[in-house]
């Protein structure tokens, strides 16, 4: 606790001399010397983001102590520093469905007065390069069904280390056996299957399938696109429509004909098995693409391809990732916003895309440094186009169901559970679910 | 019972010795792998040992800057003192508190003897996770300091922070749990060694005119090192290697090892190379206690045992 | 007078505190728990704020499927953790009661496995286990075998396999010091009658053990549902609720669905379950002991006669 209060002074007096030597008055003056605390899911976003914090502390003066943790650990975290008087953070990355608990809990700031205030706001920051969709899925609460967009909600956080959903591929591979890329889910499903026999001991698809979170977030990858949605807009779980058992189908058919062991693997387990070559394809995310080109972890350096994710009835590619947000109960609300403000920018986002990270905004996607150092970036702004915010529902109770989904899933991947009759079961306990949280009042 | 033992015999002490030591070693060998040499599997020893995820897991506490890293983002360094600093403090004490407590049930008839003595012995069953709700709701919410009220207004002039003091996310506050949690095993393991000093040489004290402190302090004590070894050895395992109360308890300062193993697991990059050099850190202290003291803990443990 | 009122002092000041410690430590905590228990509590809630329930939580618990299976995957977890650990203990604790120099080498190396902490014991076993990576499946994809899916269709079994390497040594130990405390008389007399090995076995050395091992076996069996974080690194509880124990459970449910009185309600009933256990084994050893001394008290009749 001593250093950290040398280390202000010291702060102090650097950002005097700053400030003595540029004489003009500039934004970030009246904060220099403040530290902030903020509170990092260990992720590769933000562990490039760990690599630009010191150019932010050299622009402005304000120190940044973060903590990082796990994003699941985070969440437990952060209920308990949001619900305190006074919370140790400053500024906070929350995941996507941590959304629904925080702004009905009063726990997030409202940002309007931030980006009303002019000293504050920066009026080169361009809101309108945000890519719409990640803005109304992460940062965006109380519009139509609480969480999507529409005239009643505002903003509570900004999109920041958000992804969505790619279809990696071995190039090497599909050139050795004429493959064509898959379009559709047909083709998927046929072609992973097909895989295994032709590169014996190879998996189709890398999928995560580990009971709990991991299972239900494979399955929602595919529920969307094959026409499902977990409620209709009366709250009505449909979990268990043809959509439904199509897209459980469709995880089965993956993770049976994946590598080994497939019913098991968490995402690390599962981008493990690309990295090791021992699948052809990958499906998930677009925060891989960073270790995948890392030579240090990846045997597939320079050997994978990009394409959208497949089409099913529609294209639905998944909306995710984290938000920034600063909490109510912050010391230092007016320098958290700098620096979510800061990260944010076009420059900031421009600097952890070439650190590595997941770019926001549309500028950012088409820079041309930024598709130099990674190819993909077109591709991925593409797939953005499709992002269907709606993917997943984003209300306070859904962790509960989300948690029910994902063990139901995997003992139907491991256990043999008839699909149908699980998917029947989940429905019915998330009615109940439901019925208690009171969103069937005005039935 | 002297007939000679036959190759088989030897074969069998081999294989076993291997099964129980052969995947602390394989942990302490692939600690020294590049993680694509983990992955790829190339050869068992057949490797270029590198000590790069030692660095990476030590980043924090190395005087220079290992090349192979970006940025430190393993505080390994930090945890590895606040484990030392709770492990020690707690087995510390609750050895002196536990011996005096034994020595109490074990010498004097007093008023709640036998209410005290029940009670120590059914709170050992006890598991952690009972405890963890409780502990979090109270460690968080109950026990705390008004940070404006005169003693936490003190703690948080002099040591910074925010909100209330409470107990939750500190070092006192993990330490507690750890001495309740031990305490009955403690004051049980410890009963049994304090039987067995002869009343005489205490009551031969006495008359020289030593007071009750003195005589349990100057003659009790020394006679029962053993136990307290064993005693210490038990304490300083559960303190050193839990993980779910100091979870729930620690904030980004107090974090111990365990929290930091379990928590770089994560999902998004399995580092196994560095997650076997974190583990092997964490071993290392226990392995040492178990080499050098093994009749101890094995005295320790028949002791508990044969004592119901 | 004050002399002797200091003596009276004497045992509290000894006991006081332990007595303090263990109060605000340990049964206040279990109080409150009760008390939580009977209400709707959510982590951001401070406990004053929230609602009483009765005996909702419980109810709730008591019919809730998933709860059960954790019950049960507990119960089958720790029934045979103990049994494997105790058939596989004693029998080697029989095959190598000897004086033999290898013998304290193996005694220290064999405890190795019990003082290393439970996180690193889950981390090696999740590599070992690991399907591609690991060294079981590496071996048997070298022996020209079928790789077997540990962690995900074997999962349950897997960890009470962790469990038994770590634990095993526990009980051998136990054992073998059970074993050379026993009286020579009766071994050298079954000797010299002739009597097998194996009949020395059954007849003179198990059934001598026995009390000792019924001690060891409920301590064992009191441990196993303290277990947590093997399986928490190894499974995290999967795949499905395959390998989620109460324990695990409670840790969830507190945590990730945020349900602190429901948790505190499952707290108790894991409470309950071990409070009979431990009263079973004072009620043994309370009985074991009534019985040496009836038999102890007969013996020093016997010369009167």
């Amino acid at each position: 606790m001593k250093v950290t209060k040398i280390a202000r002074s010291l702060g102090v007096t650097a950002a005097f001399a700053l400030s003595a030597t540029t004489a003009l008055a500039g934004p970030y003056d009246d904060y220099a010397g403040t530290t902030l605390i903020v509170n990092f899911p260990a992720h590769p976003h933000y562990d490039a983001v760990m690599k630009i914090l010191p150019e932010f502390t050299k622009e402005t003066g304000i120190e940044v102590e973060v903590d990082q943790l796990p994003y699941l650990k985070m969440r437990e975290r952060q209920t308990l520093e949001l619900s305190q008087d006074e919370g140790e953070y400053d500024l906070i990355a929350y995941v996507v469905f941590s959304k629904a608990d925080y702004v009905y809990a009063d726990q997030l700031e409202n940002l309007a007065k931030y980006f009303m205030n002019p000293k504050l706001a920066d009026p080169a920051y361009d809101a309108d390069d945000l890519i719409d969709g990640y803005v109304y899925n992460i940062g965006f609460a109380g519009g139509n069904k609480g969480y999507l967009e529409g005239k009643t909600g505002s903003l509570f956080g900004i999109p920041y280390g958000s992804e969505t959903s790619i279809l990696g591929y071995r190039k090497d591979i599909f050139e050795k056996h004429g493959l064509e890329v898959p379009k559709t889910y047909d083709e998927l499903l046929e072609l992973a299957c097909k895989i295994p026999e032709l590169e014996p001991g190879m998996g189709g698809v890398a999928s995560r399938a580990a009971s709990g979170h991991h299972a239900s977030h494979a399955f929602l990858l595919h529920l969307a696109p094959l026409g499902g949605r977990v409620f209709d807009d009366a709250w009505n779980p449909i979990v268990n429509n043809e959509a439904g058992v199509q897209a459980a189908n469709a995880l089965k058919t993956l993770v049976d004909c994946g590598p080994e062991g497939a019913a098991s693997f968490g995402f690390g387990e599962a981008l493990g098995s690309f990295l090791n070559g021992d699948t052809a394809m990958f499906l998930d995310t677009t925060v891989v693409a960073g270790q995948i080109d890392d030579p240090k972890k990846s045997q597939v350096v320079g050997k994978v391809g990009w394409a959208m994710h497949p089409e099913g009835v529609r294209r639905g590619s998944q909306t995710g990732g984290f938000g920034i947000g600063i909490p109510a109960n912050a010391l230092n609300k007016e320098a958290a916003f700098l620096l979510m403000q800061w990260l944010t920018s076009r420059e900031g986002d421009k600097l952890v895309a070439l650190a590595g990270g997941n770019p926001s905004r549309f500028s950012t996607h088409d820079d041309a440094d930024v598709n130099a150092k990674f190819p993909h970036m077109a591709t991925f702004g593409e797939a953005l186009k499709y992002a269907d915010p709606d993917w997943r529902p984003i209300i306070p109770v859904w962790g509960k169901i989300n948690a029910d989904l994902g063990t139901t899933l995997s003992k139907v991947l491991t256990e043999d559970l008839d699909i149908q009759e699980a998917l029947d079961g989940v429905a019915e306990r998330t009615r109940a679910v439901m019925e208690e949280a009171g969103y069937y009042t005005w039935q | 019972m002297h007939d000679k033992p036959s190759p088989a015999f030897y074969a069998l002490l081999f294989t076993l010795i291997f099964m129980a030591v052969g995947p602390i070693a394989l942990m302490f060998i692939n600690s020294f792998k590049l993680d694509v040499d983990i992955v790829s599997g190339t050869g068992g020893l057949l490797f270029l040992p590198t000590i790069q995820n030692y660095e990476t897991a030590l980043c924090d506490v190395l005087w220079y800057e290992p090349d192979h890293i970006d940025f430190c983002s393993l505080k390994f360094g930090g945890a590895f003192v606040n484990s030392i600093i709770i492990a020690l403090v707690s087995t510390m004490l609750t050895l002196i508190i536990g011996c005096m407590a034994a020595y109490a049930l074990v010498r004097f008839r007093f008023m709640g003897r036998d209410v005290a003595s029940l009670t120590t012995l059914m709170v050992r069953m006890v598991p952690p996770a009972v405890l963890l709700v409780p502990v979090f709701g109270l460690w968080n919410n109950e026990f705390c300091l008004d940070k404006d009220g005169l003693i936490g207004g003190l703690i948080r002039d002099a040591f910074g922070g925010r909100g209330d003091v409470c107990l939750a996310g500190t070092h006192a506050g993990i330490i507690l749990v750890y001495i309740a949690m031990n305490l009955p095993f403690v004051i049980w393991i410890l009963q049994s060694f304090i039987v067995q000093v002869p009343r005489s040489l205490e009551e031969a004290a006495r008359v020289d005119g030593a007071g009750p402190f003195q005589v349990f302090f100057l003659v009790v004590l020394p006679l029962i090192k053993p136990g307290l070894a064993a005693a210490a050895i038990f304490t300083f395992r559960i303190a050193w290697n839990e993980y779910l109360l100091a979870s729930a308890l620690s904030d980004r300062n107090t974090k111990t090892v365990p929290i930091l193993i379990v928590n770089n697991m994560s999902e998004f990059n399995v580092e196994w190379g560095v997650i076997m050099a974190t583990g092997m850190l964490l071993a290392i202290p226990p392995i040492i206690f178990t080499l050098f003291a093994s009749r101890q803990i094995i005295t320790g443990m028949t002791a508990g045992a044969v004592k119901g | 007078m004050t002399r002797e009122r200091l003596n009276r002092m004497t045992p509290y000041m000894f006991f006081g505190p332990a007595a303090v410690i263990m109060v605000i430590a340990l049964l206040y905590p279990l109080g409150y728990m009760v008390y939580g228990s009977f209400r709707d509590w959510d982590p951001s809630q401070n406990i004053s704020e929230t609602e009483f329930v009765g005996l909702k939580n419980y109810i709730t618990l008591f019919f809730d499927p998933a709860f059960r299976e954790s019950l049960s995957v507990t119960l089958i977890f720790a029934g045979s953790v103990v049994v494997v650990e105790m058939v596989v203990g004693v029998g080697l604790a029989l095959l190598l009661d000897r004086d033999i120099k290898g013998m304290s080498v193996l005694r220290t190396l064999f405890i190795l496995p019990m003082m290393i902490a439970p996180v690193v014991v889950g981390l090696m076993w999740r590599f070992m286990y690991h399907p591609t990576v690991g060294t079981f499946n590496r071996t048997l994809d070298w022996l020209g075998l079928e790789k077997v899916d540990w962690l995900g269709q074997h999962a349950l079994l897997s960890v009470i396999i962790a469990d038994v390497w770590q634990w095993t040594p526990f009980i051998f130990i136990l054992a073998l010091a059970a074993l050379q405390s026993l009286p020579r008389s009766a071994l050298e007399a079954a000797r010299i009658d002739g009597a097998t090995a194996w009949q020395q076995i059954v007849h003179i050395k198990l059934p001598l053990m026995m009390p000792v091992l019924i001690v060891t076996a409920l301590l064992r069996l009191i441990d196993a549902f303290k277990v947590l974080e093997v399986i928490l690194v190894m499974t995290e509880g999967g795949p499905g609720l395959s390998t989620e124990i109460v324990a695990l459970r409670i840790s969830r449910t507190a945590t990730e669905f945020r349900e602190l009185g429901v948790a505190a309600a499952m707290s108790n009933y894991l409470l309950i379950l071990l409070l009979f256990l431990t009263l079973g084994m004072f009620a043994f050893t309370r009985w074991q002991e009534a019985r040496a001394d009836r038999i102890a008290a007969a013996a020093a009749k016997a010369p009167e006669v």
